[in-house]
């Protein structure tokens, strides 16, 4: 693997996850509700348990999100 | 079951049986570290850092042995099914290990330079179309990518909110990692030069899952064309048997003609029938028993009423449930499932319906 390719990777998957991170907060503290209304009363570690998840399957939940959103 | 989440639903047993793994991996790195530093002393001595490594790559693949073991373990003898109840913390403890085992083989061997750690392991070694040249990280590191989203998504919630097929489809991937694996230790092997011991303990592993998950197979397939599958009525009721032939607060499970699998519970005088599939993780519902009143799961303790197939309050869960009815003394079960949660008429034991 040539050294630019390598590069490519590493600087893609740092901004997905790095742009993942910052929704997971967001995520476990609001959107959370609005697609599992359980999550309601959750404690923080169960929130903390979610954010690696979160971070990576972030466009899933996004989308979860976005639709539970418009939902009346 | 849920009804608020909690970040590790702990119980006596999963602290007893998460302490007892914890102990285990401890014994097993400690043995392997003094048994490789008695056996790699003098002339031929390595570093502590490469048995450190040796130690936690071998824990992380033993572990995940175990692992792919216990499911048709599970199936074949019910003796197994307690140590599947908590599958899900062996998993995460496999991922951390082999994420140890990851962290101290990068520092090691790729922490050093001038690149970064990561930009060096992808690009020190670039022959791909080599197999004794192979670079065998990269196949440890995807193995590594899948363990950590299957350890990431391990929750409840996850199962929940990806759907219980993309759940279980997304954990299935284990198997590619574990196929990964092998390749990982093979050429990893091979091109160090370390002599056998290492592939032939993996080869014999790949046999031990193998010949469990075939012997799980061949189990269910015998049990699917066995009694009870005799469709009568154009294909609508499936013959059960004999009221008295379905075990007090069991059930006997029968095939439908499309192939789904039906569990028809005898508790209290009633038969009632449910979906044999758990909305949790898709467990045996048909291998649990009727507790306290309601069909308990056996693989992670989720109930359902007989009646409705829904969970006792505050649970909300549901399963599909199908008609039955008794004729000529045989229990009959319509092979159409209902829609989850529907109520359903119990027939009784005695005959007709309750």
């Amino acid at each position: 693997m040539s050294d630019s390719i390598a590069s490519a990777i590493l600087l893609t998957l740092a901004a997905y996850i790095a742009a993942g991170v910052c929704f997971a907060f967001g995520f476990v503290f609001r959107g959370i509700y609005t697609i599992d209304p359980a999550a309601l009363h959750a404690p923080l570690t169960f929130r903390a348990v979610l954010i690696p998840g979160a971070a990576v399957l972030w466009p899933v939940l996004l989308r979860r999100w976005m639709l539970a959103g418009k939902k009346p | 079951m849920s009804t608020g989440y909690v970040a590790v639903q702990w119980s006596r047993h999963k602290r007893l049986y998460d302490a007892s793994v914890a102990i285990g991996i401890a014994i097993y790195l400690g043995a392997f570290v003094g048994v490789s530093k008695a056996f790699w002393a003098g002339e031929h001595g390595i570093s502590d850092e490469v048995i450190l490594i040796r130690a936690l790559g071998s824990c992380a693949i033993v572990l995940l042995h175990i692992i792919l073991c216990i499911g048709p373990l599970a199936r074949l003898d019910p003796r197994f099914i307690p140590i599947l109840y908590n599958r899900r913390h062996l998993g995460v403890i496999t991922f951390l290990v082999a994420l140890a085992h990851a962290t101290v083989a990068v520092g090691y061997y790729h922490g050093f330079g001038v690149l970064n750690p990561f930009r060096s392991l992808l690009t020190s070694n670039t022959n791909f179309s080599s197999l004794r040249a192979f670079p065998f990280e990269i196949l440890g590191l995807l193995a590594l990518l899948i363990m950590f989203l299957m350890a990431a998504t391990s929750h409840d919630f996850w199962l929940k909110n990806l759907s219980a097929s993309t759940w279980k489809r997304l954990h299935m991937l284990v198997y590619f990692a574990y196929g990964l694996l092998i390749g990982h230790v093979a050429l990893g092997a091979l091109q160090a030069d370390r002599g056998s011991i290492g592939p032939a303990l993996m080869f014999s592993g790949l046999c031990i899952v193998s010949g469990l998950h075939i012997a799980a197979g061949l189990k269910e397939y015998r049990k699917d064309r066995g009694a009870g599958t005799l469709v009568v009525d154009a294909g609508e009721w499936v013959d059960v048997g004999a009221p008295d032939e379905i075990p007090t607060d069991r059930a006997r499970t029968v095939c439908a003609p499309k192939g789904e699998r039906i569990a028809v519970f005898r508790s209290a005088g009633s038969i009632s029938a449910v979906t044999n599939i758990c909305a949790h993780q898709g467990g045996p519902i048909g291998e649990g028993k009727v507790i306290d009143g309601c069909i308990t799961c056996p693989w992670h303790g989720w109930q359902y009423r007989p009646q409705d197939g829904c969970s006792p309050p505050p649970f909300k869960e549901k399963i599909a449930t199908y008609q039955v009815r008794i004729v000529g003394g045989r229990v009959q079960v319509n092979a159409r499932p209902l829609p989850p949660g529907t109520p359903t008429t119990p027939a009784l034991a005695s005959g007709g319906l309750s």
